[in-house]
This record gives structure tokens, sequence and C-alpha cells, in this order.
């Protein structure tokens, strides 16, 4: 015996082209929708990602314009302010936090970068507290440092590409013309210290004839309370806190409006794709109308006909969704390179982050929109009257 | 319904053809590219009115084959330090009006202190027209950045590397005559030879060994 879900089907194939184009709208909905949720959890994930591989939560720096912070940890920088090293003893005792390390960047102009020359940016960390900040960092050749004022320097990935250097290579730092020998190159890690060049802070003092650091890097013990030791720090002279929760934050808020326009297209999206679906169902409703009519004089129940036609809407948006939900998972990759594009700051790894889960979910979404949609045209067919409907003409 | 399955698969093959292009491009090695193109070639080719920027790798040409015919030319063992065989190698056509007149072409070479980013501006006939060095790391690096030093390298061809070896600093002819303007730098004087060399054997396999120089 023929079941309700062949029928169905061949019903759906009697007019092809009709079916395929309902069935592209629910694809680009089902597509824009899951690449969309993708993309809400993908860019949360891969900034807090970023913020996690800088290795402390919180940043200790001299006063200044707080963007101009939250961009040199972002995206690297030179310091223009300096802090006293004594401010790390008096940071290191407070009961929230668990590790500190103190940084000096320095930055120095070598004429010979390009035409109008170039900056060279150093960043001047400590052997005994760095690293263990940062346990995530994988060297690909040699190792940190050998002591806290080694003529030594470490080098990401990125900054020994650009400079052809190899462990046991020299660099010299410009101006200064001092020379330092490549002991490490570290893996690439998709973050700023991939064009970073890493060397002893006291090694950098020395060559920058500085005893003064620039920011200290702060990591919180496990449920530590951020706001108080915030608010603590804020009572040290001449600094500022930047906390990555407040990064983030601000970061988040500008991303947060362009959600919105975005999500509220993907529910536009949605919305002509089941009027499409409404319109394809009743349509092929109107051209049975006789057929349901025989169908009804041999016995069918007005909740036989009505679920007959539900599930042409099902199969229809069973089909597309799980169709979109494939191409979304093809086209991650593209999605995620276009995004990057258009966002002023794109955090490293996977910005659209789609996962099973994820695209059940979709599909349940766009189930259950369509099934709402088919009520209409079901129930308008399990009221064909049966009599009328064959007397009229097809 | 075949025909629904056939244009389904279509979608999704050529979704995956324009997926492999930009993957590829994002996970390949930096280049060398000129910092201000529409300032630099002007400068390497004064009567260009125009250029177009074309992307090459050796693995899009020839793969492991010609990686090795490279290698062998060149006499060394890597291209550059960090530059697999998927590295996108930047080609600057040069136009004047619609008529093309040239190349640029550039290549990252170690030196002493760091990288050095040797350019050259080629005719049609694969001649040195223009020489640029745009990075170049030491104290006495001002000594090779300078337009007297360039000026030496105007006229030279592949074939001048015939009679000298940049990897032992010995032979004859228009290279062996070209002085090195600081004797403490040396290696990084060699290593603009040998950048230079490098430069003008990409190119041969890259246009103009294939036919490809004059159209």
């Amino acid at each position: 015996m023929i079941s309700r879900f062949q029928i169905a089907y061949k019903n759906l194939l009697r007019k092809k082209a009709r079916t395929l184009l309902t069935l592209v709208g629910i694809m680009l909905s089902s597509w824009v929708l899951v690449s969309l949720l993708g993309f809400n959890r993908g860019y949360e994930q891969a900034l807090n990602h970023d913020i996690d591989n800088m290795g402390y939560q919180l940043m200790v720096m001299a006063k200044g314009c707080p963007y101009e912070a939250a961009t040199m940890m972002l995206q690297g920088g030179a310091g223009l302010r300096y802090i006293e090293q004594s401010m790390v003893d008096s940071i290191v005792s407070r009961p929230e936090v668990a590790k500190v390390t103190p940084i000096l960047m320095q930055a120095f102009f070598d004429p010979n970068r390009g035409d109008g020359g170039g900056i060279a940016g150093y960043y001047g960390v400590e052997l005994a507290s760095f690293p263990g900040m940062k346990p995530f960092l994988r060297f690909r050749q040699g190792g940190w440092f050998h002591d806290e004022s080694a003529t030594e320097a470490v080098m990401g990935y990125e900054a020994a590409e650009l400079e052809q250097r190899e462990v046991g290579d020299m660099i010299l730092v410009p101006e200064k013309n001092v020379q330092l020998k490549v002991v490490g190159i570290l893996e690439r890690t998709g973050t700023q210290d991939d064009g970073t060049i890493f060397v002893p802070l006291k090694t950098l003092q020395k060559i920058s004839g500085i005893d003064k650091i620039t920011t200290i890097g702060i990591k919180l013990k496990k449920d530590a309370d951020s706001m108080k030791l915030e608010t603590a720090l804020y009572q040290l002279p001449d600094v500022q806190v930047v906390s990555f929760t407040q990064v983030k934050q601000t970061i988040m808020k500008l991303i947060s409006t362009a959600r919105v326009m975005v999500f509220s297209i993907a529910i536009i999206a949605l919305l002509i794709a089941m009027v499409g679906v409404v319109n394809t169902i009743l349509m092929s409703v109107l051209e049975r109308k006789q057929e349901i009519g025989i169908l009804k004089t041999m016995g069918a129940m007005p909740g036989d006909i009505f679920f007959l036609v539900w599930t042409e809407t099902l199969i229809l948006c069973t089909s597309g969704g799980i169709a979109g939900i494939v191409l979304a998972f093809v086209f991650a990759r593209l999605s995620d390179i276009l995004v990057r594009r258009i966002l002023p700051y794109a955090p490293g790894g996977e910005l659209v982050a789609i996962d099973t889960k994820l695209a059940l979910l979709t599909l349940v979404v766009i189930v259950v929109v369509g099934l709402l949609s088919g009520i209409f045209p079901a129930w308008k067919a399990g009221r064909v009257r049966p009599l009328e409907s064959i007397r009229s003409e097809g | 319904m075949r025909r629904v399955i056939v244009l389904f698969h279509g979608v999704i093959l050529t979704a995956l053809l324009f997926l492999c292009f930009p993957a590829h491009l994002s996970l390949a090695a930096v280049g060398c590219n000129l910092n201000d193109p529409d300032r630099d070639v002007p400068r390497l080719f004064p009567e260009s009115t125009s250029y177009n920027t074309r992307y090459v790798s050796i693995k899009q040409l020839g793969g492991d084959h010609l990686l090795k015919k490279i290698e062998k030319r060149l006499g060394e063992k890597h291209l550059a330090l960090y530059a697999p065989i998927d590295t996108p190698y930047t080609l600057y056509e040069i136009y004047t009006g619609k008529k093309k007149v040239g190349y640029i072409h550039g290549v990252n070479q170690k030196g002493r202190f760091g990288g050095i980013q040797v350019f050259m501006a080629q005719d049609l006939n694969g001649r040195v027209k223009s020489f640029y060095i745009q990075r170049i790391s030491g104290q006495m690096a001002n000594k090779l950045r300078n337009s007297k030093f360039y000026r030496k390298f105007t006229g030279i061809t592949l074939k001048d590397f015939d009679t000298f070896d940049p990897i032992s600093g010995k032979g004859s002819g228009r290279i062996a005559e070209i002085h090195n303007p600081s004797p403490e730098i040396e290696t990084d004087f060699f290593g603009i030879l040998r950048g230079l060399k490098k430069n003008l054997v990409l190119m041969d396999e890259f246009v103009f060994s294939t036919g490809g120089g004059k159209s």
C-alpha cells in the first residue's frame, strides 16, 4: 500500500520547477540562518580564545587613551608611557592575583625598511614569569632565553619569516646597533605573538637606557573578583587598568548592532521563504481540488487530507533546510573570509562555527516555521466539499 | 528528479571549487610585495602608465619537478626560509597604454641581520631595467641602498650569471665587476647577488622560458 509520504512526494514532483524554486528559497534562508547563528557563536568563541591566548586577564599601564590601550593589546604596538617596575611588587601581593609579569614595549626606527623607513618593535619580557603566563606557546625551533639578561631574542613565526631568521642567526636592533642572537622561533599562533620579537626584559631595558616598564600583565586566581581588583588598581597613581572583559564587552557591543541588522535580514529571508511555501502548497491544493473531492467521496476524512498536504510542507521544509545546512557547512570557510574582510576587528580562529547541534537547531526552526505556514493550505484542503469540487471545472 | 539531483550536485561542486582557492591562499606563506606599488612602479618603470598584479606559485606552474629544477639552477637547497612550494610570488606586469612593456618582481633573501627584499624591473627581453632593495638590516645597509649601487645592475641578464657564482663569489664578467661598496657587509652583498640571480631564474621559469615574455 502506498504511504502518505509517497503520495505527498509524488504530488510535489508534479510541478517540478515550482517545487525546485520553493526548495531553493527555503535552502537559502536556512543557509543564511545557520551561518548567522554560527557567526554569533564563532565570533565570541574566537574572541575568548584570543583573550585567553593573551595569558593574562588584566593589564596595568600608564595613563592614556583606553582605546589605544585596547588596540595595543589586541593588535600589537608600542607603549608611549612608562610605569615604575616597583609597581609589580605592590600588585603581586594582592589576594586576587595569581601571577604577574612585567613587560616593556619598545620601538626603534629602522631607515632601511622601505622608502621612508619603518618601525621595529621589541617586547621585553621576564624569563621567570612570562613563559608561565603563556604555557600554550610552542617552539618551532630552539626555546626561551638562557638568562634574564642574555643578548638573545625569541621570534614569532611571522617575524622570523619576514626577517628570514633561524635559531643561531643574529638580528640587529636598529638605532642602537645591538646584536641579538636568535635562540627560539615560535610556532604560528594566529595572534599578535606571531609578529613579535621577544627580548629579555633586562636586556631591552639596557638597550633602551630605561629602567621602567610599559605594562604589567596580571593573571587572576580562579573565581577571583576581577571588578574588586580593578577598583583597587585604579587607586595606584597615574595608571590605567584595561581588563579583557572590558575589551570583549566593547567589541561585542560594536558587533551587536551589525548582528541585529543581519538577524533582521535573516528573519525577512525566512519569512519570504515561508510565504513561498504557503504559495506553493496553496496553488497545489487549488489545482487538485477535484482530486481531493474524489478522495473524500472515497472515504478520506478532512484530517487525512490535512495531514497529506501538511506532509508536503514537511518534505519541502526538511529537504530545503538540510540542503541549506549542507551549503552552510561547505561555504563556512568562505563566509569566514568574507566576514573577516568586512569587520574592522576579527579575532583569530574560526569566526563562523557551525556544528551538528546548531545545524539541528536550524533545521527544527525551519521545519516548525514551515509547518506553521502549511497549516492554512492544509486546513483549506481539508475543508474542500466533495460534490462541489467534482462538479467544478478543473 | 534526476535533474534536481544533478543541479544540486553542480551547486555543491562549484562551492567546493570556489572554496579551495581562498583556503589555499589564506594558508600560504608570505611572498614579496612592493610596499606601495602605486608609488614604486612608476619609479622602477618611468614609462609605465598602469600595471597588473598577478600571483604565481611553483606548485601551480610545475610542482616538485619545477622546484627541483629551480634549486638546481640556483645551486641552493632552499629557495628561501619558510617558503613552501605554494608561496605566492607577486608578479607586476607593466603597461604603457595598452602595451605590455615589462615586469617587476621581488624575492626574499637571507641577509646577515635580517631579510633582504630584492626587486628588479625587466623589459620584455628579460634585461634588468632598474634595481631596488626594499628592505635590508644592518648598520652599513645604506651603502647598499643607494641609486649609484642600483645603477650597476642595469642591463644585466640571466646570461651574465653563467660566468659568475654568487654562492662562492667567484667568476668573471659583468657581475664580477660590480664592486662591493662596503667590505664589512660581504654577507649582504653576496646575498643581494644571490637574490638577483634567484629573481632572474624565477622570472625565466615563470615568464620567459614559457614564451610568455612578450605576450
